[in-house]
């Protein structure tokens, strides 16, 4: 019953509302943490079991009739599931105690599980359309999201997020408008198929173009990233970290890369083109970064970096490269939702985003100092932190497919990460401790326990690392490796 | 041929309209207008489920709905627009139509044309047996609207 990672999500959305009429704290914060735990359970334990004979397209059965709901789970899509249903669980454990000043916190939770829901539902399904509608799903609860606070400042950056989320809509719609009309179809394996004997060079150049546009807005990628900046860090610390580690990747990397390699076929100007924004968003984003003083807005720049890493790696296509990719959207997605996360204890502990109004807040936050510390090194790629293998990955990967330029780019941006992020340290939580924080405590205990998990969660791959990749990341890789072939062939058309 | 032209002209210039168009009442209905030619070219080319979506929400339901919202706003507040949107919008506008008639008479030919006739099977067969998972996308998304506003316009308890 894999339609479980899409349905549950919804139902216990649908009544939280009503629960929070009874209880406004407590039955919201155990229901949607539960349900968040069950989703894990069932990704990390069950999940294995059931691909392990190969991919599963089920069609389900309505009251005994057959409907159309035919979803597919392979390598890649539970790899999927399972990051966002711990990124997904370190979230909402962390916002028991964060959104305890906010209020309506039933609404909020119904809002984040339909969040969840629409991002499981973009993963299982198996048809352009569908995508395109489980995206709006995700994109519409997180507009409001973003705007929980209803400050001025987290209106307007929700606004923003919206009109420049809509024309990445409009350009989706036109892409998947143009292969229908091609193909006729919309299913991934009727496309795929249709268009393998389609000889129709330009009309495809024009639907790349736009998917590209798309999810390019969606990823963020430079130059289609005004947007992140100014709405993740405005949103609440746990939305920022859904958003930076999931969102993103999941309605921008995933479905651009389940596209483009699984229905399109990855073509050399294909390639290029992604590399090419990859390396872009990379350098870019990290000089732009550097320049913060905002500790959110730093890390929302640190984010459209690290997804150029994701995409430059998935663009090499060859499988070491895809591997790579793959693995650091994993790594990116615990160690950035850990770094919002900490920044959220901070926010709430002083009241303040600014670097240089903190100081010394590691001898009143130890624990948050170090938690904090753990993701930074993670994303900057110190071994033997999980980051450190996936950069290394891809370096490999980029020297193995003959581009030696690009790997240089991506060990030189890597050290400018590290620059920023020990910025980060030493302003918040190194030196002195400036007065004005001498009554700061450590963060609560639910908040700590989120950023905790994480932590070890960095360690633990970074040490486990070979292990996790054979058997997360390797299955996912060769989805993406295997081509046309992964969606025509095994699932069955 | 012709009037099919008149038409799609017709939803252009309503479109731009309900852009540039200062007075928002005036826009509303300007897009109102722009998507019924719209739904009469559905008719038109044999899909008449996507005809009646389009007039009766589109052009129906959701006018309604814009008017209601203008009615209920003040009118006094005069609100300053960038200059930048005066020159930008028509920029953009016409290097669109220039790329759209230099290109895409190339790419039509290019698309194999669809196997025409009127739309297959029924209303209810098409949304319940053929895109079935798409309604529990539109379940999904109706949630996400409703608990959108009931977020954004809910009282402050302690900001405030």
């Amino acid at each position: 019953m894999i339609i479980l990672f899409v349905v549950l999500p919804l139902v216990v959305a649908g009544i939280l509302p009503l629960v929070g009429k009874v209880s406004r704290r407590v039955l919201p914060d155990v229901l949607a943490n539960a349900t968040l735990l069950v989703l894990l359970a069932y990704a990390a334990i069950a999940g294995r079991a059931l691909i392990a004979g190969g991919p599963v397209v089920q069609q389900l059965a309505w009251l005994g009739e057959s409907v159309d709901i035919r979803l597919a789970l392979d390598g890649l899509s539970l790899f999927m599931l399972l990051a966002v249903a711990l990124v997904g669980f370190a979230a909402s454990l962390f916002s028991i105690d964060y959104m305890e000043h906010y209020g309506a916190k039933a609404n909020y939770y119904a809002l984040y599980l339909v969040m969840i829901a629409g991002m499981n539902g973009l993963i299982l399904a198996r048809d352009l359309f569908s995508v395109y509608i489980f995206l709006e799903v995700a994109a519409i609860a997180s507009y409001a999201l973003v705007a929980f606070g209803l400050a001025h400042d987290e209106l307007e950056a929700a606004f923003k997020y919206l009109m420049l989320s809509v024309v990445a809509s409009a350009f989706l719609v036109g892409g998947i408008a143009v292969i229908f009309g091609m193909t006729g179809g919309l299913d991934f394996a009727a496309v795929g198929g249709a268009l393998r004997e389609l000889n129709a060079g330009p009309v495809m150049a024009v639907a790349s173009a736009f998917f590209l546009l798309g999810f390019g807005l969606k990823a963020a990628l430079v130059p289609f990233h005004a947007w992140l900046p100014d709405a993740h860090p405005s949103a609440p610390a746990p939305i920022s970290a859904v958003l930076s580690g999931l969102l993103i990747k999941v309605s921008g990397v995933y479905a651009l890369a389940r596209i483009f390699l699984n229905v399109f076929g990855l073509t050399p100007a294909l390639s290029t083109a992604l590399m090419g924004l990859g390396v872009l968003s990379m350098v870019v984003a990290a000089f732009l970064a550097l320049g913060q003083k905002d500790m959110k807005r730093m890390l929302a720049y640190s984010s459209i970096s690290q997804v150029g890493y994701v995409v430059l790696g998935i663009g090499i296509g060859t499988p070491l490269g895809i591997a790579g990719g793959l693995f650091h959207l994993f790594n990116h997605a615990l160690a950035k939702g850990l770094l919002f996360l900490s920044s959220g204890s901070v926010q709430q502990a002083t009241g303040t985003r600014d670097l240089d109004e903190m100081g010394g807040l590691g001898r009143r936050m130890p624990l948050t100092a170090a938690t904090n510390l753990v993701g930074a090194l993670s994303i900057a790629g110190v071994p033997p932190l999980n980051g450190f293998w996936s950069k290394l990955l891809i370096i490999v990967a980029l020297v193995q497919a003959g581009h030696p330029v690009y790997a240089v780019i991506a060990v030189l941006v890597s050290v400018l990460t590290l620059w920023y992020y020990l910025l980060i340290q030493r302003k918040a939580f190194f030196g002195q401790l400036n007065e004005k924080w001498a009554a700061v405590k450590e963060a609560p205990f639910w908040m700590t326990a989120a950023t905790v998990l994480l932590a070890v969660l960095c360690v633990g791959i970074g040490i486990l690392f070979s292990s996790t990749i054979t058997t997360w990341i390797q299955p996912a890789a060769d989805v993406l490796a295997d081509g046309i072939h992964a969606v025509t062939g095994s699932w069955g058309f | 041929m012709i009037v099919q032209t008149a038409l799609l002209i017709g939803v252009v210039i309503f479109s731009v309209l309900a852009i540039v168009l200062k007075d928002l009442l005036k826009s509303a209905i300007a897009l109102a207008v722009a998507s019924l030619l719209l739904g009469i070219i559905f008719f038109r080319m044999n899909a008449p489920y996507a005809g009646v979506f389009e007039i009766s929400v589109v052009a129906g339901l959701i006018t309604v709905l814009f008017v209601l919202t203008i009615a209920l706003t003040k009118t006094d507040e005069e609100v300053r627009e960038s200059r930048l949107v005066n020159w930008v919008f028509p920029l953009v506008f016409i290097a669109f139509i220039v790329i759209d008639a230099l290109v895409m008479k190339g790419l039509l030919g290019k698309v194999p044309a669809l196997a025409s006739g009127a739309e297959s099977g029924t209303f209810g067969e098409v949304l319940w047996r053929s895109r079935t998972y798409d309604l529990v996308g539109q379940i999904a998304v109706i949630l996400a609207g409703v608990f959108s506003v009931l977020a954004l316009f809910r009282k402050r308890e302690k900001n405030d």
